[in-house]
């Protein structure tokens, strides 16, 4: 039979005001699981919580239960402070009476002692049969692993080299740079791409921490926080490494038109990124340059704004409108998207250069008219309410940035998840570089499309992240918790019952089930480092063999009979 | 590995951070994980900035004290971390590589650690000088405001657990630091002086703090939508945007957030109220981040809100005070017109919140080198601190807490540079 004491807080009157304690502590005492009833005046102070453990030894009761506030006002704190006092975590329990009770049924004594009551008899089931799970540590490898060399990869590498961390980079090309290796100058300041690219490169080359594997293809990743291990080619060669994290950078691709106002049927209808081949070759001769927005964006299709592309296009409209004086340039479009201080005035300095702005509607979109080459685009002005025709020389097309092809094949590797569009999200919208695993981080355009230096922000801002875990040469499960103190346990199999039905393997949303073979038969088996306490396979097991020792069936069972 | 152990075995001057928002409290708790210690100034009672102000966060509409809270209460119980809140920095030099901050604390006359929240003192105040912080503010405890505070003392014979104490006074803390990152975030700004708003001529031309506020789920109205003259329901309401933003006359920058803001405030106006009208005045509807764009569709397409584009050149109360004039051009239809607004939100008028205080203008406070508009000057800092969100530049949260997080990298790469 357990034993356990209860303290009845009084909280300086503010329980015992609405909640006779006396006749309280009298219904209490009939339980035979109850060894004793104290009540105490207030047990956040200190030395009330010193006289409680001091009892607690003296009695030698096994379990206790605390009746007071809730944990969401001081009761975390006599909790802390037996834990402190050497009382184990799953031996306390904390029923809320004051918030939940004394407080809204002051004025009904009799409910509010019989609420007490009830409460409390639920503590007392739930301690009796309430278990601990067990904890594990993983030692970690300190080492970290950067996918994708473009600027955010970069920034992450060189970033935790300077820190003092081993980094490995796994770039699909053949050097680093990503896309910024295609552009030539940099929005908003006029920098040429190469020059910001440059000390990143020479950090990769001349740092020793950093190793660069070029022309790599990932074929499998396994393992979780402190220990990844992949397997992957570079330069044909097979390899494997080993790392404690894993930062996704691999940016994304540019949407290519085909089909869309006439490119590819027509000369001088290019996009974006070939007017920034071309400026890398040299100048470029424009007179009556248009360029067309939202280019398969913010449409049906592909229902979001890129970001990148309208300031893409302030920055070479007044590039060319700079270098061939006397062209007229326009820009076609559906609201500009220069968000911000910088790009606000980059947008304002387009407009006092003399760049033309045309506002069109999604569904009157600007027409190419010519036969093998572009004459004029007839656009109707939304703004004037008249069609107008533009004579113009080139047409250049602002495309999106969409996801990689392989994004999704990387997510399921990783199991974290993508988007409705396919880019890499986050779990949790106050932790925007975070995914659903543990030590596995997304930044730059991977994640979603951004300029060069906020995929450099970003690319930092991950590596950071990464260095709290780094650091630690062991991470305890138990401390993977995204709310403040420990998880609220791991789920436990019992293997003699579990049929290998793989229900919680499927219901799992963290992977942490998988099912193992014995001899002659499956069973599931969680891996703590992932598990969440989240429930989810608890309640799809047929067999009740999957239990959270924390909050088991028996727990709960027990529970829900003493409440009705 | 020189660089692994001594991230591991630091011994080390702590980095002051500088304001107590989503940004100042992400930068600290990344370098307290990280093994640096870090002492956190706030001006507030409790952490948590203008986020602690909302009731929802856009894209996702998860309420904003939720998401604030974890980070909050972690933040708070950090060993690394020494948190100074109703404290701001005065002074701050620069000496030989190292900072010196001289801290200027204000006395909580509530102890947070003895407060028990029974709320016996608020009804003790004839002042009504007692209010507990925001909604969820860890740790949870009432707040005396200094500058209404009579100090008649009631409030503390009432007090059960001795928790009140009106003795104390402000003191001054001495701080050698290593690096400091500012992370003071915005204000709304008076936009009293752009008559055309109309702001403060009438009690339902409302700022969108002020909204957001007044209809909050857990505010005064508990989530209804009323009118501040007479607590009845508006047929219809106006958000204004780039309210004194992307005007030369004020502020020139966009500010980034209220687009989104404005969808927000007018989504959740019609999922309580489909009865009231809501029309969005804007310039470009700037919704860049994920799933933005989706979140203005499915805001006007699902809830009908009616998005007019042009900025109205006039808004005032019409005789009597029985609603309000707002004559605008919408730019699409070209078509000029007069119409009545019950209710009238303004958006778009934030600004870094130092830009308050001028260099050499105001001696009580430490500022960093600050560009006009109030952003923080990275390029003319020769003092090399660092700063994130909205004083860097118009953030939003997801933005304000990376850039928080890699100004922490700066810090740690500076600090590993030093060795
Ligand atoms: C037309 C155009 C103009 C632009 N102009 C500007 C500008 O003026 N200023 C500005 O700031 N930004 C500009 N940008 C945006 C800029 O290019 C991006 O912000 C930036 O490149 C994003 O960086 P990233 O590191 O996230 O991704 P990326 O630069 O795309 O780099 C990703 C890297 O990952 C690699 N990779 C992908 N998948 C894998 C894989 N499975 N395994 C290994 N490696 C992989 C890729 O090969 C690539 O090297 C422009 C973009 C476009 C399209
Ligand atoms: S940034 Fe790109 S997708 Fe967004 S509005 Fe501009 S062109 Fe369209
Ligand atoms: S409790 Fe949740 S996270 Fe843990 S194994 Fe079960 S389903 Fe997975
Ligand atoms: S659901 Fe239950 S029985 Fe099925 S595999 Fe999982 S633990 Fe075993
Ligand atoms: S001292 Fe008086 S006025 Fe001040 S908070 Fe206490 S009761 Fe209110
Ligand atoms: S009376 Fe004391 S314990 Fe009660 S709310 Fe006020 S300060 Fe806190």
């Amino acid at each position: 039979m357990a034993n356990i004491t209860v303290f009845l807080c009084r909280c300086f009157g503010e329980i015992d005001n609405a909640i006779d304690f006396d006749l309280l502590r009298k219904e209490l005492s009939k339980d035979t699981s109850v060894s004793s009833v104290s009540i105490v005046d207030s047990l956040c102070l200190e030395a009330d919580i010193e006289k409680a453990a001091s009892q607690i030894k003296e009695t030698k009761a096994d379990r206790v239960l605390i009746a007071a506030c809730p944990t969401l006002s001081r009761g975390n704190l006599p909790v802390d402070g037996l834990i402190k006092e050497g009382i184990e975590r799953h031996k306390i329990d904390l029923v809320d009476i004051r918030e939940g009770c004394a407080w809204i049924h002051g004025n009904d004594p009799e409910g509010a002692v019989k609420k007490a009551k009830d409460l409390i008899n639920m503590g007392l089931a739930a301690l009796q049969h309430k278990e601990a799970s067990k904890d594990m540590r993983v030692s970690v490898h300190p080492d970290a692993l950067i996918i994708g060399a473009g600027p955010a990869g970069l920034a992450a590498a060189t970033s935790l080299a300077k820190t003092g961390f081993k980094v490995n980079i796994l770039e699909r090309a053949s050097a680093p740079g990503g896309m910024l290796r295609l552009i030539s100058q940099l929005y908003p300041t006029g920098e040429d791409a190469a020059d910001k690219l440059n000390p990143y490169i020479d950090e990769v080359e001349n740092n020793h921490l950093i190793t660069f594997y070029p022309q790599s293809k990932i074929s499998s990743i396994e393992g979780c926080i402190g220990n990844f291990t992949v397997q992957f080619s570079s330069q044909g060669e097979d390899n494997s490494i080993q790392s404690g994290i894993i930062i996704i950078a691999t940016g994304a691709k540019i949407f290519f038109p085909t089909g869309l106002y006439r490119y590819g049927e027509i000369r001088n209808v290019i996009t974006q990124m070939e007017i920034e081949r071309q400026f890398l070759k040299g100048s470029f001769d424009a007179k009556k340059p248009v360029f067309i927005q939202c280019a398969g964006a913010r449409d049906k299709e592909r229902p979001y704004c890129s970001t990148i592309c309208c300031p893409a296009s302030l920055k070479n409209a007044m590039r060319l409108a700079g270098e061939n004086p006397g062209s007229e340039v326009f820009i076609l479009h559906r609201g500009i998207m220069t968000p911000g201080n910088v790009l606000e005035k980059y947008y304002r300095d387009a407009l006092s250069m003399g760049i033309q702005f045309i506002c069109f509607e999604e569904e009157k979109p600007p027409m190419i008219m010519g036969n093998d080459r572009v004459e004029h685009v007839e656009v109707y002005d939304a703004v004037n309410g008249i069609t107008r025709k533009i004579e113009t020389d080139l047409v250049v097309l602002s495309t999106p940035l969409v996801p990689n092809d392989d994004s999704v094949r990387l997510a399921q590797m990783l199991g974290i998840e993508v988007d409705r569009y396919g880019f890499f999200s986050e779990s949790y919208p106050m932790h925007p570089l975070e995914t659903k695993m543990d030590g596995v981080f997304i930044c730059g355009s991977a994640r979603w499309p951004v300029a060069s230096d906020q995929a450099i922000l970003q690319g930092r801002a991950a590596a950071m992240k990464a260095v709290s875990y780094l650091r630690q040469r062991e991470i305890a499960a138990s401390t993977l918790s995204r709310v403040p103190g420990p998880k609220s346990g791991h789920a436990r199999v019992v293997p003699d019952s579990c049929t290998g039905c793989g229900n919680c393997v499927a219901a799992c949303p963290f992977e942490a089930c998988h099912l193992e073979k014995l001899e002659d038969r499956h069973i599931s088996k969680v891996d703590m480092m992932r598990c969440k306490a989240c429930g989810n396979c608890v309640s799809v097991c047929p067999n009740g063999s999957m239990q959270i020792p924390e909050h088991n069936y028996r727990m709960v069972g027990e529970m829900i009979k003493r409440a009705f | 590995m020189a660089g692994f152990e001594y991230i591991c075995n630091r011994k080390k001057d702590a980095v002051l951070v500088i304001g107590g928002g989503v940004a100042g409290i992400t930068a600290s708790l990344d370098l307290a994980d990280a093994g640096q210690s870090v002492h956190l100034v706030e001006s507030d009672s409790h952490l948590g900035g203008q986020v602690s102000k909302l009731d929802k966060l856009y894209p996702t509409d998860h309420c904003a004290f939720c998401l604030l809270w974890t980070d909050v209460k972690k933040c708070m119980e950090h060993p690394l971390i020494t948190v100074h809140t109703l404290s701001h920095v005065k002074e701050l030099k620069k000496e030989s590589g190292k900072y010196s901050a001289v801290i200027l604390k204000n006395p909580h006359y509530i102890d947070e650690k003895k407060c028990i929240f029974c709320g016996r003192c608020v009804e003790e105040c004839p002042a009504g000088a007692i209010h507990p912080g925001w909604e969820h503010a860890w740790p949870p405890s009432f707040v005396i405001d200094e500058s209404s505070c009579t100090k008649c003392g009631n409030c503390a014979e009432v007090c059960p657990s001795g928790a009140i104490n009106m003795e104390l006074r402000e003191e001054e803390i001495n701080l050698v630091v290593n690096d400091v990152i500012w992370s003071t975030g915005f204000k709304e700004a008076d936009l009293r002086h752009l008559k055309e708003y109309g702001s403060g001529t009438h009690p339902d031309i409302m700022t969108s703090m002020e909204f957001e506020d007044w209809t909050a789920e857990g505010g005064i109205n508990k989530g209804e939508i009323v009118k501040r003259s007479n607590h009845s329901v508006p047929q219809n309401i106006a958000f204004i945007q780039c309210a004194g933003a992307r005007d030369l006359r004020m502020i020139p920058s966009c500010s980034a957030v209220c687009c989104m803001h404005a969808l927000k405030q007018a989504g959740w106006t019609k999922r309580r109220n489909r009865t009231i009208d809501c029309y969005i005045f804007y310039t470009d509807l700037r919704t860049v981040g994920r799933d933005y764009y989706r979140y203005s569709l499915r805001e006007f397409e699902g809830t009908e809100i009616k998005l007019i584009r042009g900025r109205p050149g006039l808004i005032h109360p019409l005789p009597g005070g029985d609603g309000i004039a707002v004559q605008f051009e919408n730019t699409l239809t070209r078509k000029r017109e007069l119409r009545k607004f019950d209710m009238v939100v303004l958006n778009g008028n934030i600004q870094p919140s130092l830009i308050q205080y001028r260099p050499g203008q105001d001696e009580k406070t430490a500022i960093p080198p600050m560009d006009k508009e109030g952003f923080f000057n990275t390029e003319s800092d020769e003092t090399s601190t660092f700063a994130c969100g909205f004083g860097l530049e118009p953030a939003d949260v997801a933005e304000s807490v990376i850039q928080a997080s890699a100004a922490a990298m700066g810090v740690m790469n500076k600090e590993t540079d030093q060795t």
